[in-house]
């Protein structure tokens, strides 16, 4: 292979790929202003939803035989809660709007005077989050009085608190908290970044393959006194280069993203700092993995698409191959599953475990790299599929390119 | 003298059609062949087993003296192929694409800028160079196309359809080029149409091709002689529908 040749067809490529509006769009303005955006929307919303959650009135409708109880008085002392003393029935909470349901039992002042149960029993509609917010409050109040009648009873017997808690059960998180961090972010990011690098490569996969397909340019190179590798190689190059600005772009901006709003969540406390668990070993290795990750998406991108006669056939490629990267990378989030001898052979599940094991901070090196080697092999293999692919004379006609024929002698 | 262009028993099997059958014939340096045959009588394809992009399943090309099937890099350095299948990349400008191509058949960085000069003169793609090739219009595409065909310079020079879409200002611009092209340059010409009259006013000899085979190869002269008619439409359809 002559590297002039495939530095002449990745420059042209990469040229044409800067000249085009969409493919900058995709690539560098969409991850740069949509992560912002997003956590920022997320953000506003999530608060306002909070800030209505903590201080919206709702309606507490009380049986008039409970103004005598202290689940009166507890109740009344709540801001959020509007208690009205009138009878109910149930069905008619229902189409009553933000309105919860108490009822105190017959004898509820009679049979805690006689130390038994006294019954309560809340009504409400448990599908408005609301609702369930102020029932947890109820709940809770209700809780604390339970709590204070007990200390009452034992004090009555003469007995203490540990009486009744044998044993007094206590656990403490050891982990720092940027493990924790590392955690939350190595269940998502493995995904997410697949994705990102996926999305970058296969629209521009597209467009230098079946796109030039359907533009009747494909020819042209085919008559040049070039190989067959020489055209791959360029076009690999010219994807996975794509790939990789892309993955990176949308990375950085998620970060930014992610860091600017702990801050703004932080309000100014220390404890609330964004930092990961990661060593330098584990940027290395993070980075590698990254890309050896886009070699193979870029290979197995062109492998797939250079099988479509038109870009609307290859864009209909796309959901299919998109859900082959989802679909191992949710894998990769089950309990249990980790980077072992066996998982580091799977394609695309071992990048995802390999990358949520480093974020985590507890990776095997042995385990890391078997992935490192999987990725190059499975990258090798896409990229063989994809020069039979290019070498069908379908391919240079125009014709359907038939997956069965890619393997049979001629 | 040895011929630039040379189809050996040329035929192509698509599995269930014999596109191609055994076709032979040879073109010199300065000769300007037309290649004539009705709508998928195999004219496409037999340009396409000269040119390397498809295989033939019986028979060998030549170019320059080279054999496409077994020195196919060699062959195609001496060929410069133009189909109507084949478009400019939307956002290179001209002279990029002439450049791009250039540097593909290994032209050297020295000679590629005078070639391309000269192209760009003779096409007069001046007057458009500045705009991306796809806002170029159909004639305008034409002219660079044929530059791409030979920015290599190369010996055989194989056109099929290129005056198709084109109109008749645009058509004869093109067709005074490929004569000055060969009778000055020395190129082999095979010049693939349906318009009848050009080949009657442009080409050396005619090759015709119906169902795959071909059925005559000569001058358009001795075809009216053998047929006994007076012009090379009537000929030609005397041929084909014999």
């Amino acid at each position: 292979m002559r590297s002039h040749i495939i530095g002449t067809i990745f420059r042209k490529e990469i040229r044409e790929v800067l000249r085009d509006k969409r493919m900058i769009f995709l690539i560098i303005l969409m991850p740069f202003f949509l992560y912002p955006v997003m956590f920022t929307l997320i953000g506003f919303v999530g608060k306002n939803q909070e800030e209505k959650l903590s201080t919206e009135k709702v309606t507490v409708l009380l049986n008039p035989e409970a103004e005598t109880t202290p689940i009166y008085n507890l109740l009344k002392i709540n801001p959020t809660l509007d208690v009205k003393l009138e009878s109910f029935e149930q069905t008619a909470l229902d189409t009553m709007k933000s309105t919860i349901g108490v009822l105190v039992g017959e004898g509820f002042q009679s049979s805690l005077d006689s130390n038994s149960s006294a019954t309560v029993t809340l009504l409400y509609d448990a599908s408005k989050d609301l609702l369930e917010t102020r029932v947890d409050a109820i709940k809770k109040s209700i809780e604390q009085l339970n709590q204070d009648l007990l200390i009452t009873r034992l004090s009555n017997k003469q007995l203490s608190q540990s009486f009744i808690k044998p044993i007094d059960l206590k656990e403490q998180n050891i982990a720092p908290q940027n493990r924790v961090v590392g955690k939350i972010m190595g269940r998502f990011l493995p995904m997410l970044l697949l994705i990102f690098i996926f999305t970058g490569c296969i629209y521009i996969a597209i467009d230098i393959t079946a796109g030039e397909k359907e533009r009747r340019t494909l020819q042209t190179l085919f008559t040049a006194p070039i190989k067959v590798r020489e055209i791959i190689a360029g076009k690999f190059l010219a994807t996975y280069a794509v790939g990789l600005v892309s993955a990176t772009m949308n990375v950085l901006s998620l970060l930014f993203a992610m860091t600017i709003q702990v801050k703004l969540m932080s309000d100014g406390k220390s404890d609330m700092a964004f930092t990961l668990p990661i060593t330098p070993e584990g940027w290395a290795w993070m980075i590698l993995i990254v890309i050896l990750a886009t070699a193979f998406m870029a290979a197995i991108s062109l492998a797939v698409v250079l099988l479509a006669n038109s870009y609307k056939e290859a864009q209909s490629y796309v959901s299919p191959l998109m859900m082959m990267i989802i679909i191992p990378a949710m894998m990769s989030q089950m309990p249990g599953m980790e980077l072992t001898s066996s998982t580091a052979m799977i394609p695309i599940l071992n990048i995802s475990l390999a990358i949520g094991a480093i974020f985590q901070g507890i990776f095997n090196v042995g385990h890391i790299m078997m992935v490192v080697l999987f990725a190059l092999l499975y990258a090798g293999v896409a990229l063989y599929i994809a020069s039979l692919t290019f070498g069908n004379e379908n391919v240079i006609t125009g014709e359907k390119v038939k997956f069965n024929a890619l393997f049979s002698k001629k | 003298m040895q011929s630039l262009i040379e189809a050996r028993g040329l035929s192509k099997d698509f599995g269930n059609l014999w596109a191609a059958r055994d076709v032979s014939f040879q073109v010199e340096a300065g000769e300007i062949v037309g290649m004539l045959g009705p709508n998928g009588a195999g004219k496409t394809t037999t340009l396409r087993m000269l040119s390397g992009l498809l295989t033939p399943t019986e028979g060998e090309a030549f170019v320059d003296g080279h054999s496409m099937q077994h020195a196919q890099l060699e062959a195609r350095k001496g060929l410069g192929f133009l189909t109507g299948d084949m478009d400019l990349y939307r956002r290179l400008k001209p002279i990029e694409l002439l450049t791009y191509f250039g540097r593909l058949y290994g032209v050297s960085e020295s000679t590629l800028k005078t070639r391309v000069d000269k192209l760009v003169e003779a096409f007069s793609i001046d007057e458009f160079s500045s705009r991306f090739c796809e806002k170029l219009s159909t004639g305008q595409k034409q002219r660079v196309s044929i530059a791409r065909t030979l920015v290599h310079d190369p010996k055989v020079v194989i056109l099929d359809e290129p005056t198709t879409g084109l109109d008749i200002m645009a058509s004869e611009f093109i067709l005074q080029f490929i004569r000055r092209m060969a009778k000055e340059e020395s190129k082999a010409v095979i010049f693939s149409t349906h318009h009848l009259d050009e080949v009657e006013r442009l080409c050396d000899k005619v090759l015709v091709i119906h169902a795959g085979r071909l059925v005559y190869a000569g001058t358009p002269g001795d075809l009216n002689a053998q047929t006994g008619k007076n012009t090379l439409a009537d000929s030609f359809f005397q041929l084909v529908n014999a």
